[in-house]
């Protein structure tokens, strides 16, 4: 019992990396609707940008985010027009070549990765990164990495400035109306071909920036992608595609069944429980935790 | 009349090809298994890397000399992609369309057990010059061998080790990433661990690359003298960084393969301090030899001249098994290509093996559980100590004194 207090905090930290690499990805599926496999190759690019930035300039992979967040943003602005192309196409199921489309880019982007950047495993210092806090009380003990801590504080800034974007801005008003329906939003003026680039422009950048974090708290590698895709593919579907209030939570359960498996069921089936929630969930209710994805 | 005349080419197309493919050559044909991409990329390309440094060599030397004549060699690759399945066909490709003469295995264990009834059916001899599995040697492959020495027998030296380290660690808590080489690890340290007297107070097989930190935070409150993990280069970095990152530094952390490879130094600079590994050959290893490189350290200074690093246990392992093939084949003294009579010989050959290499003796058991694995070296204790691998045991091969217990992560 006493290792409880710990065994929550950790899921709560855990929770919060699920956050940061799947929010970015409900977005862009609920106004493009597509599902994008190369999701964790963004978030890797993004660790190799932060790492060999941190390497060259030697300034602190936490204020390189803003910098990683401007150059994917571009990048992902630059690229979003194929991706339409291929989401718009008339001839086959749009829906599957987007898939295709992005599964394509993910096996690029590794390839790539590992021809330019190596094959060697690096991890990005931060000052941050040895830090602690440690509290104890009677039989109980909490130790709280600051790092780990930081990447929390990133993932609730996040979640709310999207938030605040979408409920409180013109631009999250025009996002939200492609996202309920395209043809009306059109027709009151949204432009869908700009609106759809900023917003995939935007998840690339938070991907990005997600590397860097997850360079600076795990590793980086060129073949991390996709162990993080597979998971905010879990998280979006439980959170419900494309409902984004839902993507905190979602993250959290996930965070918190894993930790709470790992330190007192076996580790070995910490997976496997993860699955059976999932699986459980999306019986019970098929659009998320929430009855709200699409 | 055209349908049958385009009929006619296919057939004789078919027919022409495999044999074209036993065409007498002038070198041979070495099929390399290796996991060049996937998760197991960074181990692969190690492995490759050793072939190609062997490959290298011989061929500055001329090549390999069968009779009057000296034969340089030439390796082909197929990609295994870190999966079993993709590892055994990328062998029948090897075999079936290249026609290789023999090949160098994969870099893990999981894809070697894939690979080696491939071999085993075509009656193609394979030496992988990294796999460690016990789980490999058990199955008594007649086509398979293995530089490298199974994992029960080094993993239970480093705990050996540790256990003669004053004061002595008296509790442990050992888990290993579910893959076949990391498990083989993990239940070697446990049962040496169990045989020195240091009571195990957690053992548990993890899925394999996941983050490990809350894991670590539980048994932090158990206060372990001693962790030991199986698992692979990214697992071993993750692990490290989690254990800083919550402050927990028990007497000793223990490790296997990964250790020794240059990227794990390079990534937690001096986090990695002080990290105990398994080894069997390391740069500073005393070693003689007649065959391309004189001792470690002219091995050493070959891999960094060309791959700007040093070389790990696993390169030099797998050099090693070129090495082995070049003095078998010198013994059988066919000339390429080799017919199945041939490698049956060379079979023979390899089993009859017991050469002073840079990496050491090679010797192949021919019976027994280590059943064609080689048993011509003594395990080694590594740690990093100053960002350089130092053999802190057994005493008689030491070069430094270990440093123990580790020093707290705050008074570094």
């Amino acid at each position: 019992m006493e290792l409880l207090p710990q065994a929550l905090a950790d899921g709560v930290m855990l929770g919060a990396i699920y956050i940061i690499i799947a929010i970015a990805f409900s977005l862009v599926y609920g106004v493009m609707h597509v599902i994008d496999f190369a999701v964790g190759e963004w978030i890797m690019l993004g660790a190799f940008a932060g790492f060999h930035l941190n390497q060259r300039t030697h300034v602190d992979p936490f204020l390189l985010l803003p910098v990683v967040f401007v150059g994917f943003a571009a990048l992902g602005y630059v690229l979003q027009p194929l991706i339409q192309r291929v989401l718009s196409g008339h001839k086959g199921n749009p829906l599957l070549m987007g898939l295709v489309f992005t599964f394509g880019l993910s096996l690029m982007f590794r390839g790539l990765a590992q021809t330019f950047f190596g094959f060697y495993s690096h991890s990005t210092p931060s000052r941050f990164s040895t830090g602690s806090f440690f509290f104890e009380k009677g039989g109980f003990f909490l130790t709280v990495s600051s790092v780990r801590l930081a990447g929390l504080v990133y993932a609730v800034v996040i979640t709310g400035v999207l938030q605040w974007l979408l409920k409180h801005t013109d631009f999250g008003l025009g996002v939200r109306a492609l996202a309920q329906h395209k043809d009306s939003a059109g027709l009151m003026g949204v432009n869908d071909r700009r609106t759809n680039a900023f917003v995939y422009a935007i998840y690339v950048g938070i991907s990005a920036m997600t590397g860097v974090l997850i360079g600076t708290i795990l590793s980086v590698s060129a073949k991390m992608g996709p162990e993080y895709t597979i998971f905010a593919f879990f998280v979006v579907v439980l959170a419900g595609m494309g409902y984004l209030a839902g993507v905190p939570a979602a993250a959290f359960l996930l965070g918190i069944i894993q930790s709470v498996f790992l330190v007192y069921l076996d580790p070995g089936y910490t997976l496997l429980a993860v699955f059976a929630v999932l699986y459980l969930i999306l019986l019970v209710s098929p659009t998320g935790l929430f009855r709200k994805g699409v | 009349m055209r349908r049958a005349l385009r009929w006619a080419t296919l057939v004789a197309l078919t027919v022409a090809v495999p044999a074209a493919g036993q065409e007498a050559r002038e070198f041979f044909k070495v099929g390399v298994v290796a996991e060049l991409s996937g998760d197991l990329a960074t181990g692969g390309n190690v492995t490759k890397r050793g072939y190609d440094l062997w490959a290298q060599a011989v061929n500055e030397a001329g090549g390999i000399p069968v009779g009057a004549k000296k034969y340089p060699v030439k390796l082909f690759y197929a990609d295994a992609q870190s999966n079993p399945s993709q590892g055994a066909a990328a062998a029948e490709r090897l075999i079936t369309q290249e026609h290789v003469d023999f090949i160098l295995g994969p870099y893990a264990s999981g894809v070697t057990i894939a690979v080696a009834p491939v071999v085993e059916k075509y009656k193609v001899p394979m030496i992988t010059g990294s796999a460690e599995s016990p789980m490999i040697w058990r199955q008594k492959f007649l086509y398979t061998f293995g530089t490298v020495p199974p994992v029960n027998f080094t993993g239970a030296a480093a705990i050996q080790t540790l256990a003669g380290l004053s004061p002595a660690p008296k509790t442990a808590v050992i888990f290993g990433s579910n893959d076949t080489f990391s498990k083989a690890t993990a239940e070697a340290f446990e049962g040496a661990a169990k045989k020195a007297g240091i009571k195990v107070l957690k053992f548990n097989i993890v899925p394999a690359g996941q983050d490990l930190t809350p894991l670590m935070s539980a048994v932090k409150g158990m206060r372990p003298d001693l962790v030991a993990f199986g698992g692979h280069d990214e697992e071993l970095i993750k692990l490290v960084k989690g254990m800083r990152q919550i402050d927990f530094a028990p007497s000793a952390i223990l490790m296997h393969y990964g250790v020794t490879e240059p990227a794990f130094v390079e990534a937690l600079k001096d986090d990695a301090n002080q990290v105990f590994g398994g080894a069997v050959w390391t740069a500073t290893t005393r070693t003689k030899s007649e065959i391309l490189w004189k001792d470690a350290p002219s091995y050493e200074a070959a891999a960094r001249k060309a791959f700007g690093v040093g070389a790990d246990y696993t390169q030099a392992g797998c050099s090693a098994a070129g090495i082995a093939f070049q003095v078998a084949l010198q013994k059988v003294g066919a000339p390429p290509p080799l017919s199945e009579a041939k490698r049956a010989e060379l079979i023979k050959a390899l089993e009859a093996v017991d050469v002073d290499t840079f990496y050491g003796k090679v010797k192949f058991a021919t019976d027994g559980e280590f059943y064609h694995a080689n048993v011509g070296l003594a395990p080694l204790t590594v740690q990093i100590q100053g960002g350089k691998v130092a053999v802190v045991g057994p005493k008689k091969d030491a070069d430094a004194a270990a440093q123990y217990p580790m020093t707290p992560w705050s008074k570094r």
